[in-house]
């Protein structure tokens, strides 16, 4: 625990009457990848949503390195070092891929080095370089969702948050996905989140595991060891 | 290669010192105009129309076209401030330039106070609080005896202004709210106001203080619209609650940049010189005016539903007072 670059410590999370989220308690140490796995409904993007200052948790703290971040809001927590790329990869459609990603940079740490950062974008994503002029809303699924991940780097992240980013996308561009993913971890030493229904492309590309499931963490721990009937009862609840 | 050479100067031309020099020439032989003689007095009276609606058609799409903020409720400041200007020359007896000021003062003030609530609405929630709002206040005026009630306020300012000097002024304004809206959106806020545009969760998530965008966005269109307002009062001379918080005034600028072309600095330029001469037009069929005026904007929704200057810089690959720092080249 002591190691953590983001906690997430007994956060509650409603909606109204609704109960989203149930005492979460995760971490997720430097370097590391993090996944987060659940069903549908499983309060895994309430979470992602909440630690980004975007919902205002019941109960709990978020600390990010060793700052409790909770009560901030978005733009300060971005600029603190943690990046989302959003479920969908929500681009901005009317803007230019290029404008896209230089909003990546908007926060005030992240505007200096803005145009290296750019360049070390376009080497991780060549295609984006040849698009850059293009409306973000004419891309496929995939593309899109490199922007949305080119967006999240250009914060120059010390976490960045996948919030489901197979979603909708083909099994080759996932995995080309991945991968690229897997590099900036290693290359870089970025700590990773990600949230996923695929519990085998997140558990293999994961160093550790949370199962969500009806709002509550129901099963944790190494990535590597995890018996496949245990997650499985876990997943489901069964 | 070379289409893309082609698209990209254009758009560089259009946007660097030629285009400025065009643009300076403009102005200047517009003031010449103005202030000379040039122009005959009924010519002024279309111009001043036109300059205080281009003002007000840029800072609703400001607003709406460039920020996602889409308002019914602008007439609010309208209102505010002819009954500043009325209530500053008329009942005080200031200058003309302490009731203009006026208006933007209280126009900024009850913006502030507004933000407060109305931005904690989205979408159509916030058009109708808007909306609202401003019905509001037409109510208030209606009943307050200290501004004349329903039978309105005259407007007397002594010395009354020439209407060349009313010209000029409104000139110049037109001239400042372009300036402002073009300058503002090449920056980095400007960058923000187009992603909350887009999608306010995602540029909320890079780090866009939403608020402070939205409240920026929303005193600088109250406070050009309070200085347009003020020239028009001066100019009609009477000012009562429908012609200043009738929804009118918004409907006319919703007007002006739809045709224009939603998104486009150049747009309301376009749309207030049509919506003006087109106001002239119907003005012979009392009745029918509104209805033809409604089925042009339906027309152009579904024919052009970038509006004309959308419409034309797209197909021809240029932009007028370009927004974008990578503008759209065409791709096939």
């Amino acid at each position: 625990m002591s190691d953590a670059l983001l906690s997430v410590e007994g956060v509650s999370v409603r909606y109204g009457d609704f109960s989203a989220a149930e005492s979460v308690s995760f971490s997720i140490e430097r370097g590391h990848i993090v996944s987060l796995i659940g069903l549908n409904g499983a309060g895994k993007t309430t979470i992602v949503n909440t630690v980004m200052g975007l919902h205002k948790p019941e109960s709990g703290r978020i600390v990010f390195k060793g700052e409790d971040i909770t009560s901030l809001s978005t733009e300060k927590i971005v600029s603190r070092g943690l990046s989302l790329v959003p479920q969908g990869g929500r681009c901005f459609n009317r803007m230019s891929v290029q404008d896209n990603l230089l909003m990546g940079s908007y926060p005030r740490t992240a505007r200096k080095k803005a145009k290296q950062t750019l360049e070390h974008v376009y080497e991780l994503f060549p295609v984006l370089e040849e698009m850059k002029k293009r409306p973000a809303g004419t891309l496929s699924g995939g593309q899109r969702q490199m922007v949305a991940i080119g967006r999240a780097l250009m914060a120059c992240p010390d976490c960045l948050i996948f919030d489901e980013i197979s979603l909708g996308l083909s099994p080759a561009v996932i995995k080309d996905i991945y991968n690229r993913i897997i590099k900036i971890n290693r290359e870089e030493k970025t700590s990773i989140l990600l949230i996923e229904q695929d519990t085998k492309r997140a558990l293999g590309a994961s160093d550790s595991f949370c199962v969500m499931l009806k709002g509550r963490v129901v099963l944790s721990g190494s990535s590597s060891e995890i018996d496949p009937e245990t997650l499985k009862k876990a997943y489901f609840g069964i | 290669m070379a289409k893309k050479r082609l698209v990209k100067r254009n758009v560089r031309v259009l946007d660097s010192l030629p285009m400025l020099i065009v643009c300076i020439a403009v102005v200047a032989a517009l003031y010449v105009a103005c202030l000379t003689g040039l122009a005959s007095n009924n010519a002024m009276r279309y111009m001043i129309q036109i300059f205080l609606y281009m003002t007000m058609g840029e800072m609703w799409n400001l607003l709406s076209g460039f920020t996602g903020m889409t308002s019914l409720g602008q007439q609010l400041y309208v209102g505010l401030a002819g009954y500043s200007v009325a209530v500053a020359t008329t009942k005080l007896q200031l200058s003309l330039g302490i009731g203009l000021a006026l208006g933007v003062a209280v126009s900024v003030v009850i913006a502030l106070l507004l933000s407060l609530v109305l931005f904690r609405m989205q979408g159509m929630y916030f058009s109708i609080a808007t909306w609202v709002v401003a019905e509001a206040f037409e109510k208030l005026f209606l009943s307050w005896k200290y501004v004349e009630q329903g039978s309105g306020m005259t407007i007397r300012v002594v010395p009354y202004p020439k209407i060349s000097e009313i010209c000029a002024a409104s000139l110049t304004l037109c001239v400042v709210a372009v300036a402002v809206v073009y300058l503002l959106l090449r920056t980095r806020v400007g960058l923000g106001l187009t992603a909350m545009r887009d999608d306010i969760t995602a540029a909320s998530a890079v780090g866009v203080n939403i608020f402070a965008g939205k409240l920026l966005v929303y005193v600088i269109a109250a406070a050009f619209i309070a200085v347009a307002a003020g020239i028009f009062f001066v100019n009609k001379g009477i000012v009562y609650p429908e012609s200043g918080f009738g929804i009118g005034w918004t409907v006319s600028m919703i007007f002006i940049v739809t045709i224009g072309g939603s998104g486009t600095v150049s747009g309301p330029i376009v749309g207030a010189a049509i919506y003006v001469f087109l106001q002239e037009f119907l003005a012979h069929y009392p009745g029918w005016s509104n209805i033809i005026l409604g089925a042009i904007t339906i027309l152009v929704i579904f024919f052009l539903p970038k509006g004309i200057m959308g419409t034309l810089q797209e197909k021809l690959g240029f932009e007028i007072f370009s927004a974008k720092r990578f503008s759209f080249a065409r791709h096939r």
